[in-house]
């Protein structure tokens, strides 16, 4: 829904910053954890959630000032765009990790895998796709993170000069 | 002749400007301001007019063959140019021949060497008639590429920026490695022999074609290289306006019908949204410059690039 409104122009967020955003988060959920068991009992789904569940209370309680009562206090506004120094490696680092470490797993099950000979010649292969997946945090992090630096001198200049 | 150069910010990027001749054109601008800079070679300068602040317009950008009377203040005798860097040019004909080397090379590779070894299959395998006419197809197709860009094509920008090296490379090299892969694997299963011979047969028309569509193209434009851009017409620009991209598409899919590989038919969905793109731009800046006012040709009622769809 957020990358649809990211596309549609209902907000403003750029498609290139929440895609990554929510993919990532619907991938983990999704396609490394409900799938793979074992992996649950990993410490890094600790960091993980925790990482993820402060962001989007400070997020959506930041949002949800804003539409009751217009505004919201400058040491919310300050969380919101300060928070992410931290939990962002820290989220980064527990997503990769949990992807790292099931991947014995991942190839192990041949979940999700398509094989050929078939008419259509053509594979999938789950484990080559998670590794790919790694790959894309290497020039994706830096970017967000990026981003969201960007998106803290301009929040936090803006609400000084009023 | 006085010409004051400034950035796009309004700084003035060459302090106390330039004095050039009278009879000076926009190449000897350019040509100083190389000199004088030693950074900036012509084809890595961007030079317009400047547009009052708020206005909508576009800027007007300088001609390198005009002179510079043509644009200067008749009275005052001076010009100001707004300068701005392209960054790290490259020539076309480089870019292409090094995107289309990638295919031409690795293809084969999947096709004459073991490599499927490397990704844990046996050695024996069985060669289909298919994929050895894929690979004389796809080597045909590349080579012929390679040839018109340095005896066929005539380019409107003689350079490119050179980030698009890396952009453009990828693209090819790694779309053709990962067709390659599934079109030469030892576990692929070839489609019925007629439907071959369809996919190949139409594919080669297309390609003989879209080859006649370049050369008509290149016949357009003088060969002293003044671009600039003409209607097109004959052959079947007289129902599409890129034809030259219609042919090229339909190649594709004959190559995809012959071998049937989803890899392939990736690849020609994303193709086709390119060219597709680039087709809708060129069809209306054809019908803005082509609009039959001022003596001016009016642009003809054409399909886009796919008919009947555009």
């Amino acid at each position: 829904m957020e990358i649809l409104h990211g596309l549609i122009g209902l907000v403003r967020s750029p498609v290139s910053s929440t895609l990554p955003q929510i993919g990532s988060r619907l991938y983990l959920t999704w396609g490394i954890l409900w799938s793979f068991p074992e992996i649950r009992t990993h410490i890094l789904v600790t960091s993980l959630v925790i990482s993820w569940a402060i962001t989007e209370i400070i997020r959506y309680s930041f949002f949800g000032m804003k539409e009751a009562f217009g505004f919201a206090p400058s040491w919310h506004l300050w969380l919101r765009y300060s928070t992410f120094l931290v939990l962002y490696p820290t989220g980064i680092s527990s997503e990769v990790g949990l992807i790292y470490f099931a991947l014995p797993y991942i190839k192990a099950s041949e979940k999700y895998c398509f094989r050929m000979p078939n008419k259509w010649n053509f594979s999938f292969d789950y484990f080559y796709a998670a590794i790919l997946a790694l790959g894309i945090y290497v020039p994706g992090s830096p970017h967000l993170y990026h981003y969201m630096l960007g998106q803290r001198k301009r929040a936090l200049s803006k609400s000084k000069k009023e | 002749m006085k010409v004051t150069l400034v950035s796009r910010s309004g700084r003035e990027f060459i302090n106390g400007g330039l004095e050039l001749p009278d009879s000076a054109t926009v190449a000897d601008l350019q040509e100083a301001i190389y000199k004088r800079t030693k950074k900036f070679y012509p084809s890595r300068q961007r030079l317009t007019l400047p547009v009052p602040p708020g206005s909508k317009e576009r800027p007007v950008v300088l001609n390198y063959k005009k002179s510079l009377k043509d644009y200067s203040d008749e009275k005052q005798n001076k010009l100001t140019v707004v300068f701005k860097d392209l960054g790290p040019q490259v020539s076309y004909s480089t870019l292409f021949f090094f995107e289309y080397l990638g295919p031409l090379i690795l293809y084969p590779i999947f096709y004459y060497f073991p490599v499927y070894k490397f990704f844990g299959y046996g050695e024996d395998r069985v060669i289909h008639p298919v994929q050895t006419y894929a690979v004389y197809y796809w080597c045909f197709h590349y080579l012929k590429r390679i040839t018109e860009t340095f005896f066929v094509h005539r380019f409107s920008h003689a350079t490119s920026p050179f980030s698009n090296v890396f952009r453009n490379c990828a693209y090819y090299w790694l779309f053709g490695s990962y067709i390659a892969y599934y079109v030469n694997h030892p576990l692929y299963t070839p489609v019925g022999d007629l439907q071959m011979k369809i996919g190949f047969g139409f594919g080669l028309v297309c390609q003989l074609s879209n080859l006649y569509c370049h050369i008509i193209l290149k016949n357009l434009r003088n060969p002293d290289g003044s671009g600039g851009y003409q209607i097109p017409h004959g052959f079947l620009f007289n129902i599409v306006t890129c034809a030259n991209y219609t042919t090229e598409i339909y190649q594709w899919l004959g190559f995809n019908i012959a071998t049937q590989t989803v890899a392939g038919y990736v690849f020609l969905v994303v193709a086709t949204s390119i060219m597709t793109n680039w087709a809708l731009a060129k069809h209306r800046r054809l019908k803005k410059l082509f609009d039959g006012n001022e003596g001016r040709p009016k642009y003809p009622r054409r399909w886009v690039i796919l008919p009947p769809f555009l």
